[in-house]
């Protein structure tokens, strides 16, 4: 990433493991501060959380950079009276498109693009198109990182197009999981029990903050009704919600003041609560392929990866009530190599005693967070 | 100036108007049309115009004058003020100096008489043999008693240097709070102390015998602990042992008792959730009270006994004896076995939760800490007059060493142990694991202590002179014993806290602050991250609060 001449990158590395801590030290190591309001790095990421996000992530690690400027380029985020103003830029494609063709946005200079969550932002009908255009409209000589988590075979492929003769770090399937999350299952009996279920698990461990993605937006506002009827203080964060209150409520949760956060997939990616110790599924995540309903993969790890952030533990249970939503489940397991532990809603007092040796297990993986201090002993 | 003259001014004007003659000359003269008179008068007035207006200047540059004399006073005055403070501050800070340099020579003369330092197990034995006696009288015989039999034995043991350092060490807390009480009249939370001390030593008397009371434990853990440990367990170990049989005697119970049994995994559960439902206040009362609401609600339950628990002797999960007090809601030897397994539910939700979450996000002990100063200090939920908060403390003395005293090594097995660096399944955790565990119980522990009862009617559990000395007792650690592991915690504890540690403390704390964020990493002889986090502390209070200290 940092060798001259540069060279584009295809980067693979689990959740939580510092992905944007590369790319952000590569955007600050190239870029001229000494023109702090020409546009030379532009980075692109699939929602406008995870770009503002990104753009605070590039102020705390630049603090004490000079004259350094990080604008977003996200609705609402730039002045319309004066376009770009800044040598960093990140925002969301759609946005950054309009901003390029309103000439708000001097892009002749930009040296490095960065794709973050690059397998759904290419992988996208409407995303990919975006980026895709956005890139055309760029230099040609530009150096193009592109991150994820996960990069299934057919988006890779794309991906190498889209990047010429990258670099590739890539792992293998089995090796994404991150072992500080301890994986379990809820099993239900029907799914009128869920809601009642949801709120028993928060008595089996000790949780900081948690996240729980469901389907629809109607299910995450019965389940933040019955969550606040039971004393947690709830944020509930779906498409539904304008911008600026979106952020807002993410801004909440962040800063502690809820600590259960209810989501659709908006959030599934990139964003990193240190203290999010639960992750649900309170339906377990499907997407459509040739006009079929098949589990998501990629989506399941990146949920569960807002957990176990930075080689912490967490836990993350998914629900399963039916035979489909069962088989998905294991299907899901099956991909990722991993043992799901079950969990029954009968016997609380065992159910808890099954989940605390579950965290004590995987605290004690031996294979877990290997580090330095090990070895020397 | 704006509003003195021209209001007088322009009647003088008027009245001067027409110079030398009166109204009635005016009136007749012949001339009194002319154009000639006309002029002339326009051209008095034009004068008299001029007059005034250059008396205005005049008036108005005096005043700018005055003005900027009196600025240049004030500032000089301010100026004197100020270098005034400096000196004192100054002078403050030699004398702490003086002592610190005194307490170092004295420790560094110390450390020369046992050699075999690094090892601590095998030549420990001997001298703990003696020590710890002293050490058991000195905290059976409760506060009042503890500095005869700590202090006596002193010179009596061979290797006095195992006391000899305590001396200077205890001598600098209550040094340091003497000058407290000189230049704070009136902190609010002292007035507080226990009944036992007279309000104007209380400091002193408060803050010595807890380091003693540890003290000979912390101290000899220098060169002895592990040894020490294993043959006199201290009390603090004690309690959580007994915690643990108290676990499994109601666990037992609930076999037998299906009331029991029913209400049980519930009322637990119902508690831990109530602590990690907590929120950060941000300064909105109110915010936890149906958390706290519960969580009261469901020890009441326990307490009124309905699913009928064994009673349980309280003295087994207290860290003194206590007698009876007139007029305590609880004074029987014995409590429901369920209420005191709740408390002891209740204090592992805290110490879980700032493990857990206050880790990673340190500021969410906070509210956690409220939670816990306000529960154990309800009335209903005292024994004999004093909180149950000594179940929390053994549980703390176990998971976090360092905060009583305790030390060791991060390189030796036996010093891990000691400074309560966990293992799982046989192998030691990672460190940044445990780093994130020291962090969440040092920032836990300081939410518990620094917490303002003046207010209140109710009796402060764990009042900040317990912040006060768990910080000396980390902070006189000599300097080659000084580990990653008690900066990360001290750094946990002063984060945040600044202000309400200066609130409660003054000037005090801030030479503690400067001893604990300036001196104390300097002293490391081991440079770590942690060691330099701590003095990145001190750069970013004076940075963002322009608090310098040294």
């Amino acid at each position: 990433m940092l060798s001259d001449p540069p060279t584009n990158m295809i980067a693979q590395s689990q959740s939580g493991t510092g992905k944007t801590a590369a790319f952000v030290l590569t955007v600050l190591s190239r870029v001229d501060f000494s023109k702090p309001t020409q546009p030379q790095a532009l980075l692109l990421a699939p929602s406008r959380e995870l770009a503002r996000q990104i753009q605070g992530v590039i102020q705390t690690i630049g603090r004490f950079v000079d004259n350094l400027i990080v604008e977003a380029a996200i609705p609402g985020g730039i002045s319309r009276e004066t376009g770009v103003q800044s040598a960093v830029v990140v925002g969301t494609p759609g946005t950054v498109m309009d901003l390029i063709k309103r000439r708000q946005f001097n892009v002749s200079q930009l040296k490095l693009l960065v794709i973050d969550e690059a397998d759904n932002m290419l992988d996208q009908q409407g995303l990919g198109d975006q980026c895709l255009r956005v890139k055309n409209l760029l230099p040609r000589t530009i150096q193009i990182l592109l991150f994820s988590a996960t990069f299934p075979d057919k988006v890779l492929n794309y991906a190498r197009k889209f990047a010429p003769n990258a670099n590739e770090i890539k792992l293998r399937h089995q090796e994404l999981t991150v072992k500080g999350i301890s994986q379990m299952y809820m099993d239900c009996p029907d799914e009128s029990r869920k809601y009642d279920i949801l709120c028993k698990l928060y008595g089996l461990m000790t949780i900081g903050s948690s996240v729980i993605f469901v389907k629809t937006r109607e299910s995450a506002n019965e389940i933040q009704r019955r969550m606040e009827a039971d004393g947690h203080k709830v944020s509930v964060l779906h498409g539904a919600h304008e911008g600026q209150n979106r952020d807002a409520l993410l801004d909440d949760f962040r800063m502690g003041r809820s600590k259960v956060l209810i989501t659709t997939n908006v959030l599934a990616r990139g964003i990193d609560v240190s203290s999010v110790s639960m992750v649900i599924n309170y339906d377990i995540p499907m997407k459509m392929v040739r006009g079929r309903e098949e589990p998501d993969m990629e989506t399941y790890l990146h949920r569960i990866g807002r957990t176990g952030r930075f080689g912490r533990v967490g836990v993350s249970i998914s629900f399963v009530y039916d035979r489909k939503s069962f088989e998905a489940l294991s299907q899901i397991a099956d991909f990722y190599g991993i043992d799901l532990v079950q969990l029954s809603p009968d016997d609380w007092d065992a159910t808890e005693q099954k989940v605390q040796d579950v965290i004590k297990s995987s605290r004690a993986r031996p294979d877990y967070a290997p580090n330095v201090i090990d070895k020397k002993d | 100036m704006a509003n003195s003259s021209p209001s007088r001014q322009p009647t003088n004007h008027w009245v001067n108007g027409s110079p030398q003659r009166s109204g009635l000359d005016e009136l007749f003269a012949e001339d009194r049309n002319s154009e000639a008179r006309h002029r002339y008068l326009l051209e008095v007035a034009k004068q008299e115009h001029e007059r005034i207006r250059k008396e205005a200047e005049r008036v108005y540059r005096e005043q700018l004058k005055r003005e900027e004399l009196q600025r240049i006073a004030e500032e000089r005055r301010k100026e004197q003020e100020r270098i005034r403070l400096e000196e004192e501050r100054i002078r403050h800070e030699e004398q702490l100096a003086a002592e610190r340099a005194r307490l170092n020579e004295l420790k560094a003369k110390k450390i020369e008489i046992p050699p075999p330092l690094p090892e601590p197990e095998p030549p420990a034995a001997p001298v703990t043999n003696g020590t710890t006696p002293a050490a058991q009288t000195a905290k059976q015989n409760g506060p009042v008693q503890t500095n005869g039999p700590a202090t006596k034995p002193a010179p009596a043991i061979q290797s006095g240097g195992l006391f000899g350092s305590l001396g200077p060490k205890t001598a600098t807390a209550p040094s340091i709070g003497g000058l407290l009480f000189s230049s704070q009249p009136t902190p609010p939370a002292q007035s507080q102390l226990p009944p036992p001390a007279p309000p104007a030593s209380s400091v002193p008397a408060s803050t010595t015998p807890k380091p003693n009371g540890v003290g000979p434990a912390s101290e000899s853990s220098r060169s002895t602990a592990p040894s020490e440990a294993q043959i006199a367990p201290d009390r603090y170990i004690e309690v959580h042992k007994n915690l643990k049989l108290l676990r499994k005697s109601v666990m037992e119970q609930a076999k037998t008792n299906p009331a029991l049994k029913a209400r049980l995994g519930d009322m637990r559960r119902e508690i831990r959730k109530s602590v990690g439902q907590l929120t950060v206040a941000s300064g909105v009362a109110g915010v936890n009270k149906v958390q706290q609401q519960k969580i009261n609600q469901l020890l009441r339950e326990a307490l009124s006994n309905q699913v009928q628990s064994q009673p349980m002797e309280v003295s087994n999960f207290v860290l003194e004896p206590r007698n009876p007090v007139q007029g305590a809601v609880n004074n029987e030897a014995t409590l429901p076995s369920v209420f005191l397994y709740l408390i002891n539910i209740f204090a592992k939700a805290a110490i879980a939760q700032f493990i857990n979450e206050a880790g990673s996000r340190p500021e969410t002990a906070d509210p956690v800490g409220i939670c816990v100063a306000a529960t154990l200090s309800e009335p209903d939920f005292l024994w004999r007059g004093k909180s149950l908060i000594d179940m929390l403390l053994a549980k703390f003395r176990v998971v976090c060493p360092v905060l009583f005293g305790h030390r060791g090594s991060e390189k030796t097995e036996q010093g891990r142990a000691r400074i309560g660096w966990w293992k799982d399944g046989g192998r030691w955790v990672s460190e940044q694991q445990h780093m994130d565990r020291m962090t969440g119980l040092g920032a836990g522990f300081a939410a518990i202590s620094l917490r303002n009862f003046a207010n209140s009617k109710k009796t402060n559990p764990f009042p900040p002179r317990e912040y006060w000395a768990a910080m000396a007792r980390i902070v006189n650690t000599p300097a080659a014993d000084i580990s990653g592991t008690q900066c990360t915690v001290l750094k946990a504890m002063v984060e945040g806290y600044e202000q309400k540690f200066i609130e409660f403390y003054g000037t005090a704390a801030l030479a503690a602050l400067r001893t604990a964020l300036v001196e104390f990493p300097a002293r490391a002889t081991q440079r770590s991250p942690a060691v330099d986090a701590l003095q990145v502390v001190a750069q970013r209070l004076k940075r963002d609060t322009g608090l310098v200290l040294g």
